[in-house]
């Protein structure tokens, strides 16, 4: 059997723990703490271990859904980001960007973050952009 | 007689060049982030294979993964489930003694009595080269627990660093058939490197900083038991992650479970579990039968170190010492055979000086003032109680003989 | 974190104030517990017999929302027994005499009263406290939560600088952050108020420096924070959202609220890994990938930058919110080609000062760096605050208590208190999805003391209904001497039992953040 060890920091609090993934086949098969790590040291706390599993959930949303009748029905990709851009693109041009609201996240990287602020403030000409952090 | 060599260090990388054709060649790798972990070889010309430090966790994983799949099922039409059969051959290079004794003790968990297929379908396709600690590291106690520094079997090869070169000892027939099928790159040992690897040895054992008493731990538990404020301390700080069972090398339990991946098909899923996790014996209907927390960790540390002892002739932990400081209640097994090694001496003794102040005293040998200022004494010194009275002129040494005499009949 | 995590291993006296930190943050609990053993001091205020409190020298119990009175008294105590920091105070404070007037105008006992503590308690704590050489303060949302939030930071910073506990290693104040990179979502100007690195929309150089970076011009109208979108958004006139990775139907207090305005929204998209209860309200929902499939930093507590390098490849359609965003920013006629998210940490480090240094390459060698970080020989920051603060000199702002909005009263006559537990997280989409963590915890429970379980007749694992002027949920009790009589303890993290039904919206005036940590509630068996 073999194994990558790909470094990674963990997704649950804000420790933010270093650790590996072990990767065999294209397939996560478990976690390793790293012993370096300034704040891990060898050692992560039972969500962190554990931290793979969520990822193959059985619930894991895999592709993109459309309301469609009051339903969502799975939809390609570019269907759904023809449909939000539209969408946004109407409310942004008849009631200015004021009327829209964007939500980042504290789950999300500092990259996804950035974008979204800046698809906020340049695209969507709003600073209705906030996250959960005063939650 | 197994075969002895020498390996210059110059030829042990075509050595291993050779050895990764054909077989997946794992080897402890230093990574940019300061880390050592054993990994597979790509590419031997660019990765640092480093041998000169413990990798941070043992190579339980690559013949017993954290997760897999055991067997994947369809149920659309009947039911039809398949499993991965062959395992890749595999050398795993590098291994300390204690990685290799623990592995060791999976064999007997997973291929003494029924046979566990996946355990054994790697294991019988993997050869292990270990390589023998000349300077034991911090957390190091693998003396204690008779699994290294040097090991006498169990490896295909088991190298020493003898400098500029390899002491090489095959354990198995499996081990000569390498030096068989490359002997371009092996010579023949001498006196000198005998004598040098001898000496290695020794020093090696005697390298030991930190001190586990496992064996005198093991005879206290038989003969007095654990205190059950050393259970409540531990209770106390464990938070229950499992971080000591899934770094521990010899740790093998698991729990299964099935993730489907549509109404009719999925995967059945073997994962790491823990004795610390309070679902690993809790029934269906919410009893359970091992709780609260201390119980789980008498479980845990009684399983490694008296029932395995008792069972085996030693203990289950191999000394790795990868356990010790990392718990994040600083309760870890260094930490257990240190509080009972003291606590029950330490109890021992104080109850027997109680009770040989009341025998005094119920004797009349001996008044309450003066009893009670001897044991100060003896709380503040550590001398014996026995001795201060004697010392005091309170009590002779026959009279002391006599009251502990009839002590002995009591009990 | 003005400190590093590490440092907190070498404080010689450690205030743990609401913060359940074993189970909600184990790698300082770890740390903490660590100082203790080498036989540092452990002062721990909090209403419940947390795993902290049971190994702490001195547990303060005080009473939920008494936080000021306790901050307080304490300070009071060490005013009176000059146990002050004068050079500290002169040298790098100001409006000190504002809060000395402010602590002698009210009365000790009034205030060891509100807390319920008894005074020698907190003398005791007051007196270690100030006479240590390091101490450490570390506080979590038991402090934001709440109506007086902001007073009650600004009142542990008080503490902190009478006594002189900032400038030093192993010395400081220590918010603990609860997400994984809620520090670096604030960094990068996921708030209405800042562009990324604090640089405020107000500021009209600022606002010139991003629009010529990003070749547009850009809004001046301050924006909308969370709860006037989630609660009011409708009112606000917004009519359409785009939330990418949160759940606030299941996070939000007074969810029912928000359910209902995001219901009345003219349109709705949701990007995350599952199909939450937010998910399912939308008109376009995008799958994400997971942290395992993508590349991209977070920033942690203490400020380190780090990098999650992708493991494995996106599960079935799934893509990175980069992708998605850029994808929707280019239909919509702006264009935002980056090839990789490298590329995106280069625009953010060339106009976010503190990020300045901060590139992928160098993240690949290290774990991580602390801003603030200039530039790349920089080696980052490991405490902040050590000549000067952020601001110049430390500014005290007194505080009197303020009490929680929702009180107990004769309809309503428990306080709840809601937190996390340890296998657990947040609305529980991640934790719950993973098996050995939801065999762990499989479902929400309320503590309740026995004495109050057997008044009201609740049996020890029984179903109770737990009722607020908001809503009502359903849960399971335990009884447990962990809560002292009068207080019930409840997680959020199960959407069966949706404790932010009950939970109250009123909020910190000036962090806006809602009192998730007290309510009233009443409880009653489930099935009586």
């Amino acid at each position: 059997m073999q194994m990558n060890h790909v470094p990674s920091v963990c997704c649950f609090c804000g420790c933010g723990c270093g650790f590996y993934f072990n990767v065999s086949d294209g397939r996560i098969t478990g976690i390793s703490p790293s012993r370096s790590h300034p704040v891990s040291r060898g050692n992560l706390c039972v969500k962190g271990w554990h931290a793979h599993e969520f990822v193959y959930s059985p619930n894991r949303l895999l592709h993109p859904l459309v309301r469609k009748n009051g339903r969502l029905v799975r939809a390609s990709w570019d269907e759904a980001l023809s449909r939000t851009a539209e969408a946004l693109r109407k409310v942004l041009e008849r009631e200015g960007g004021g009327a829209i609201g964007l939500l980042s996240s504290a789950k999300c990287t500092n990259e996804e973050n950035y974008l979204l602020q800046k698809l906020a403030r340049a695209v969507l000409k709003t600073n209705n952009v906030d996250h959960c952090a005063r939650l | 007689m197994l075969k002895k060599k020498i390996i210059k260090k110059d030829h042990l990388k075509p050595f291993l060049r050779k050895l990764s054709k054909g077989s997946d060649l794992i080897a402890p790798v230093r990574n940019g982030l300061g880390d050592v972990l054993y990994e597979k070889i790509h590419s031997i010309d660019h990765q640092e294979i480093d041998l000169s430090t413990q990798p941070q966790e043992s190579a339980k994983a690559f013949l017993f993964p954290q997760s897999e799949a055991l067997y994947t099922y369809d149920c659309s039409q009947g039911y039809r489930f398949s499993q991965e059969k062959d395992g890749r051959p595999t050398v795993l290079f590098g291994l300390r003694s204690c990685d290799i004794s623990a592995i060791l003790y999976m064999d007997v968990i997973f291929m003494r009595g029924p046979k566990d297929l996946h355990y054994v379908r790697r294991r019988e396709k993997t050869i292990i080269i270990g390589i023998g600690c000349n300077k034991p590291w911090e957390n190091c106690f693998c003396n204690a627990t008779k699994s290294g520094p040097f090991l006498e079997f169990g490896f295909d090869l088991q190298l020493t660093d003898l400098g500029d070169r390899y002491f090489v000892e095959s354990g198995r027939a499996r081990g000569d058939s390498l030096i068989d099928n490359w002997p371009q790159f092996f010579l023949p040992v001498t006196e000198e490197d005998e004598r040098l690897r001898y000496q290695l040895v020794l020093e090696a054992r005697s390298g030991f900083t930190r001190q586990v008493h496992v064996d005198s731990a093991f005879n206290r538990i038989k003969d007095v038991g654990v205190d059950a404020s050393i259970w409540e301390h531990l209770a106390t700080r464990c938070d229950g992650c499992g971080g000591c069972a899934y770094i521990c090398p010899t740790c093998t339990c698991f729990t299964i479970f099935d993730r489907p991946t549509s109404r009719d098909k999925g995967q059945r899923i073997r994962t790491w579990d823990s004795c610390t996790h309070l679902g690993f014996t809790e029934m269906a209907g919410g009893a359970n039968p091992v709780n609260p927390q201390r119980d789980r960790l008498k479980r845990r540390f009684l399983h490694k170190l008296y029932y395995d002892y008792l069972e085996f002739k030693r203990p289950s932990c191999v000394g790795c010492g990868r356990c010790l400081g990392i718990c994040f209640g600083g309760v870890d097994i260094g930490l257990f055979v240190e509080l009972v090694c003291s606590n029950s001496k330490k109890g021992r003794e104080e109850d027997s000086a109680n009770i040989l102040a009341k025998l005094l005293v119920e004797a009349g040998l001996v008044d309450q003032e003066e009893i009670e200022e001897a044991l100060a004494q003896r709380a503040k010194t550590g001398t014996p109680l026995g001795k201060i009275l004697v010392e005091k002129g309170l009590v002779t040494k026959g009279q002391l003989a006599e009251v502990l005499m009839e002590k002995v009949e009591k009990s | 974190m003005t400190n590093s995590i590490e440092e907190i291993a070498g404080s010689e006296v450690i205030f743990v104030i609401g913060s359940n930190t074993t189970e909600a943050h184990p790698q300082i609990a770890r740390r903490i517990i660590r100082a203790v053993d080498k036989g540092a001091t452990l002062i721990v205020a909090d209403p419940r017999d947390t795993a902290m409190a049971e190994i702490a020298d001195i547990h303060l119990k005080l009473n939920p929302g008494t936080d000021i009175p306790l901050l307080n008294a304490m300070m009071r105590v060490i005013l009176r027994e000059g146990l002050i920091d004068d050079a500290f105070i002169e040298m790098r404070t100001e409006n000190f005499n504002a809060l000395r007037d402010t602590l002698f105008a009210q009365d000790f006992d009034a205030l060891v009263e509100l807390t319920g503590i008894s005074p020698e308690l907190i003398k005791r704590a007051a007196r270690l406290y100030a006479s240590a050489q390091k101490a450490t303060i570390c506080y979590c949302l038991g402090i934001t939560q709440h109506v007086c939030g902001t007073a009650n930071v600004e009142s542990i910073a008080n503490l902190a600088m009478i006594t002189g506990h900032v400038e030093q290693d192993y010395t400081g104040v220590n918010p603990l952050r609860g997400q994984n990179n809620v520090q670096g979502a604030c960094d990068m100007g996921a708030l209405p108020g800042v562009f990324p690195g604090y640089q405020a929309v107000s500021d009209e150089k600022v606002r010139e420096k991003f629009a010529r970076a990003w070749k547009t011009d850009l809004p001046e109208a301050p924006g909308l924070t969370v709860m006037d979108m989630t609660h009011q958004g409708v009112r606000n006139g917004i009519k359409a959202m785009f939330i990418m990775g949160e759940n606030p139907v299941l996070s939000d207090p007074d969810s029912s609220a928000v359910e209902k305005n995001l219901s009345s929204l003219d349109f709705l998209a949701v990007a995350d890994i599952f199909l939450t209860e937010t998910a399912q309200l939308a008109d376009v929902v995008f799958p994400a990938a997971s942290f395992a499939e993508k590349t991209g930093t977070i920033t942690n507590s203490e400020r380190r930058v780090q990098l999650m390098q992708r493991a494995i490849e996106p599960l079935g359609e799934c893509r990175a919110d980069t992708e998605i965003i850029a994808a929707l920013s280019n239909l919509m006629g702006y264009p935002m080609n980056y090839q990789e998210p490298a590329e995106i940490m280069e625009e953010i480090a060339l106009l976010t000062p503190i990020y300045g240094g901060i590139y992928h390459d160098r993240l690949e060698r290290s774990w991580g760096i602390q801003w603030p970080c200039p530039n790349r020989e920089h080696p980052g920051t490991p405490y902040l605050h050590k000549y000067s603060f952020a601001r110049g000199r430390g500014r005290f702002v007194p505080a009197s208590h303020i009490p929680p909005k929702e009180l107990p009263d004769g309809d309503y006559p428990f306080m709840l208190i809601t937190g996390r537990t340890y296998h657990h997280y947040h609305t529980g989409g991640m934790t719950r999805a993973s098996e050995i963590l939801s065999r762990e915890e499989k479902e929400a429970f309320v503590e309740i003391n026995p004495q109050d379980a057997e008044r009201i007749r609740v049996r020890n694992g029984q179903l109770v209904r737990l009722r607020s002027r908001r809503g009502e949920i359903t849960v399971r009790a335990r009884a447990t001497k962990r809560v002292p009589e009068g207080i019930l303890y409840t997680t959020f993290h199960f959407a069966e039992s949706p404790v932010n039904r009950l939970t109250n919206p009123a909020r910190d005036p000036v962090a806006k953040c809602p009192e998730y940590k007290v309510c009233a509630v009443a409880v009653e068996p489930a099935d009586g």
